[in-house]
């Protein structure tokens, strides 16, 4: 885990299902809390460079092998504001093709602050 | 040079229109049965839906000013456009109408609010004259009336359409575009209501499935019109095709060619093979470009389609599929062709605005 740890935010400043987006050092970041459980990813999408955070933070639905539609991970990932790709909020994680990752930064809570490790 | 030959201006609701409309119409808009909430466009709207939405999520617009604000903002300024050609939203869906004299007011009142509304914001934007295509003749009418404008550069029809679009039936509207010297451009839209369903085999279920396979409306249509002898009769017109794709061209083209050969009294009009007509005649727009593994096999194919004078860079701001100007994955040699100079040798009226520019 590198050194360079930054208070992103309070905590009470990001419900569960949103997002914000802050400024740390050189870069923009956009810091989630799913269900209670802080995380935080670079805000440039590894598609095309867009402001990948500027995007909803929602749900998708599950694989299968029938015809159902199982609305999954609700409030787990955001979708790239430009083109909608799906990135998993806690890994990074695109949907289609997880070899392919947002940059996600190690974060802690320390009394009422997020802080995000780059 | 940077020109974006396809911008796209929404409005807030189309309700802007109707100032620009006749009490007759406005009535029928105001009173009449519509597709969704107060405010909504009449059109008979297409049995796709998108998912999520068509607009980028990055873009939220709540006012008309906002509208041209977060496009100047994020695209014109961030990119450094030289000059973009605002290709309108719902407007184009008038060609679903059954009734083609709505559907002309419609388009009229579209095109008036555009030249009060949107070109005087910024010299960077160029218009383009949408027309319902259904009654050529009110189309003809309508190229007419705008035509002599200087800052509207293409008439503008949808992609969906009745018939092939080079079919006998619409040579009013390109006699009208020769004579007031403008291309003739379809855009991707207009699929449903009086419109033939764009997907040959019968609908297609999805949205993703059917955006993919959009191109197989413009193959009719590129057929038609290099077919039917358009570019015999006007031999200066331009047909542009927007949003349609392009890696799907050079196998048409060698298709068209190699037929043509062998069944040309069919056509006994036709002087060249269609392959020439297409690079005198017809352009194609970039967005959204195919995007393969192998970069090489997009390449090869552009380069089968003499893409370095027959593409133009366009980024269908603010859509979903948008296509970021500097990750456009075309030969870095071809750039400056693709990015400014096609368009330049097709929108003739740019040449005289650049030069007027330049003057000033
Ligand atoms: S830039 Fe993020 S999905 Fe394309």
């Amino acid at each position: 885990m590198s050194e360079n740890k930054i208070i992103a935010c309070k905590t009470h400043e990001v419900a569960p299902g949103q997002q914000k987006i802050v400024q740390l050092d050189r870069f923009s970041v956009g810091v989630f809390n799913v269900d209670g459980e802080f995380h935080a990813l670079l805000n440039v999408c590894p598609h095309k460079g867009a402001a990948l955070c500027e995007g909803p933070v929602c749900g998708t639905t599950a694989a299968t092998d029938g015809r159902d539609f199982t609305y999954c991970k609700d409030k787990a990932l955001v979708r790239c504001a430009w083109h909608g790709w799906e990135f998993d909020i806690k890994s990074g994680e695109f949907l289609v093709d997880p070899s392919i990752k947002a940059k996600t930064f190690a974060v802690s809570v320390e009394g009422e602050d997020v802080v995000v490790h780059l | 040079m940077i020109i974006d030959v396809d911008c796209h201006n929404y409005w807030s609701s189309a309700e802007v229109l109707l100032p620009y409309m006749d009490p007759f119409f406005k009535d029928y808009f105001i009173r009449g049965e519509q597709p969704g909430p107060r405010g909504a466009f009449p059109h008979a709207h297409r049995p796709w839906l998108h998912p999520e939405g068509f607009k980028r999520a990055d873009i939220n617009p709540v006012s008309e000013d906002d509208n041209y604000a977060i496009m100047k903002a994020k695209h014109l300024d961030h990119y450094g456009i030289d000059y973009a050609i605002l290709t309108g939203d719902e407007a184009l869906e008038a060609s679903t109408l059954a009734n083609p004299y709505y559907a002309a007011a419609l388009v009229r009142a579209y095109n008036d609010y555009q030249v009060e509304e949107w070109l005087p914001r910024d010299d960077r934007l160029v218009g383009s004259i949408v027309i319902a295509p259904q009654d050529p003749q009110l189309a003809a009418q309508e190229i007419r009336r705008l035509g002599q404008n200087p800052r509207m550069v293409q008439v503008l029809a949808s992609h969906g359409a009745s018939r092939p679009y080079g079919d006998p039936f619409y040579h009013p509207i390109y006699e009208a575009c020769a004579e007031m010297g403008l291309p003739f451009a379809i855009h991707l839209g207009g699929q449903g209501g009086i419109n033939s369903n764009p997907i040959g085999a019968g609908p297609t279920t999805f949205f993703w499935e059917t955006h993919a396979i959009l191109p197989q409306s413009a193959m009719t249509h590129v057929a038609s019109m290099i077919a039917q002898g358009v570019f015999e009769k006007w031999p200066q017109l331009y047909f542009v095709v927007i949003e349609c794709g392009v890696a799907w061209v050079p196998s048409v083209l060698w298709r068209l060619d190699a037929n043509y050969k062998a069944l040309r009294k069919e056509t006994p009009w036709l002087k060249r093979l269609p392959s020439e007509y297409f690079k005198d005649h017809i352009r194609f727009t970039t967005q959204p470009l195919e995007r393969p593994d192998n970069l090489q096999h997009l390449w090869s194919l552009l380069e089968a389609m003499d893409g370095k004078n027959t593409l133009m860079y366009a980024s269908d701001y603010p859509h979903w599929d948008y296509d970021d100007l500097n990750s456009l994955h075309i030969p870095p040699e071809w750039r400056q062709n693709i990015l400014g100079d096609n368009a330049m040798q097709v929108f003739k009226r740019l040449q005289a605005l650049d030069a007027a520019k330049k003057a000033a």
